[in-house]
């Protein structure tokens, strides 16, 4: 499976090569910028995460994110966002969380639409600052690869800050997204495993920040620190993890590249019975991630 | 545990830099030295090897860095005499540096500025007539500020932020430099 997941990559980056279009240049992987696009600009944008290995059993799933974003002022961005899941988990079972083994290459998962207003421009005020709103709805839980409908709504205020005439930037997040989210009824599950099909209310708040360094004309290398807190209805502070790791960015004029290592170094919150590894939350989260970003601008 | 899924993510930015290649020049500086100096006879060469002490008072004027050491300078004559000098400079861009050349008068004024080399992915429009007239006439009595006196290019703002000052920063360069030859 972990060969399909790769096999699928693969080709949809293929695809992105082929496709001669299209994205907001992105510097980092999981830090978001506060620059707008200009009026009447579009750009495309593909993302592939991979997270992997939960400390037992077997653990890789396969994000992709497909998002067409149009300038409709020089301040006011919006966008539209598919995102997809591939996954592959056998060998671990958590109750509510992972109710059995599941293995695909790659399913629509959800849509979102985004705005972006852009308050403070960072080349020209003392820091850049604007704000970001998403909705969305996910019919895939991108935890167990179960269906699940997840609605949700997302605010991050956005800032950054440029040095060095902009050789050096550093940026940084805070946002908080609400959720409702009812799990499917599964059938043949054992009796005593909890799968509830009531629907649930999650609040996220997630802080990131991020510095890269123009190395090279084209190239920037930097890091980037997220953290995330969730909280639910049915037991208060789910989770909070902290993942942090390098970024390589290459930006040309009409495209442009990120690739991000994220792996969690600190998490807590619920852990699954036989969790070896207690200084990290590995029920919706994993010990690795990693993120490629592929833009194109038109 | 390896992430073997990451070397098929790998291969995609590998054959993206693999395949692509630019460069956009738009003039040479013999090009851009006619285009500001039309009446000059000739240019001659005054490229400057600026000290660390001049560096710091060019910073402290300009209020930006003096990222280089050694600046490209001609002196525009003509029949002998100087009518200006010409100075290509290199800014921060988003992604590569920009090129930019510009004629100063010897009293302290901006001539003209030419944009030789640009590979931003928007304000090509920094190239246009419009925009780069907006520095001609202009001393170190202006404010240099975007959307002030010198207009503003959606999705090229740090560009235009990087010419501007360093247009700025050029005419401090002939005061505590150029004129004290």
């Amino acid at each position: 499976m972990k060969n399909k997941i790769k096999v699928g990559a693969a080709v949809l980056g293929a695809l992105m090569l082929s496709a001669t279009s299209f994205a907001d240049e992105g510097l980092f992987g999981y830090v978001r910028l506060a620059e707008p696009l200009p009026k009447g600009a579009m750009d495309f944008e593909q993302w592939f995460t991979v997270r992997s290995d939960k400390g037992e059993g077997q653990y890789t799933a396969l994000d992709t994110k497909t998002e067409i974003e149009w300038g409709v002022t020089d301040r006011f961005t919006t966008s539209v966002e598919l995102y997809g899941l591939g996954i592959n988990t056998s060998g671990l079972m958590i109750d509510a969380y992972l109710p059995k083994d599941a293995s695909y290459v790659w399913k629509p998962a959800g849509l979102e639409v985004a705005t972006k207003y852009n308050f403070l421009s960072p080349a020209k005020d003392w820091i850049g600052l604007s704000q970001y709103v998403a909705f969305s709805y996910f019919w895939e839980d991108v935890h167990s690869g179960q269906r699940k409908d997840v609605y949700s709504v997302e605010g991050l205020l956005l800032a950054q800050k440029y040095f060095m005439d902009g050789q050096l930037v550093l940026a940084g997040n805070l946002g908080v997204e609400a959720t409702s989210a009812t799990r499917k009824p599964i059938d043949g599950l054992p009796p005593d495993f909890e799968w509830p099909t009531t629907p649930e209310m999650e609040i996220e708040v997630t802080a990131s920040a991020g510095i890269t360094y123009r190395f090279a004309e084209n190239w920037f290398i930097g890091g980037e620190i997220f953290y995330q807190t969730e909280h639910e209805t049915v037991v208060g502070q789910e989770r909070w993890s902290v993942q942090a790791g390098p970024t390589l960015h290459y930006g040309a004029k009409k495209w442009w590249a990120t690739l991000t290592w994220l792996p969690q170094i600190r998490g807590g919150g619920l852990m699954y019975p036989g969790q070896t590894d207690t200084d990290l939350h590995l029920i919706e989260k994993t010990k690795q991630e990693i993120r490629l970003r592929i833009g194109y601008n038109f | 545990m390896p992430i073997r899924p990451i070397h098929a993510l790998l291969m995609v930015p590998v054959a993206l830099v693999a395949g692509t290649a630019y460069a956009t020049e738009y003039l040479t500086a013999p090009q851009a030295q006619q285009a500001i100096f039309p009446d000059a006879d000739q240019f001659i060469d005054a490229t400057v090897e600026l000290s660390d002490a001049q560096r710091s008072a060019i910073e402290k004027q300009a209020g930006v860095r003096q990222r280089w050491k050694k600046q490209a300078v001609w002196r525009a004559e003509k029949a002998g005499q100087l009518i200006g000098w010409f100075i290509v400079d290199e800014v921060v861009g988003k992604h590569e540096f920009i090129t930019y050349a510009a004629g100063l008068t010897p009293d302290g004024r901006v001539r003209g500025i030419e944009i030789l080399a640009y590979r931003e992915t928007y304000g090509y429009q920094i190239r246009t007539t419009e925009w780069r007239q907006k520095f001609v006439g202009k001393t170190l009595a202006d404010a240099f500020k975007l959307d002030e006196d010198v207009p503003n290019i959606s999705g090229a703002t740090l560009s235009c932020q990087n010419i501007t000052k360093g247009v700025k920063r050029l005419l401090v360069l002939q005061q505590v430099v150029l004129n004290r030859r």
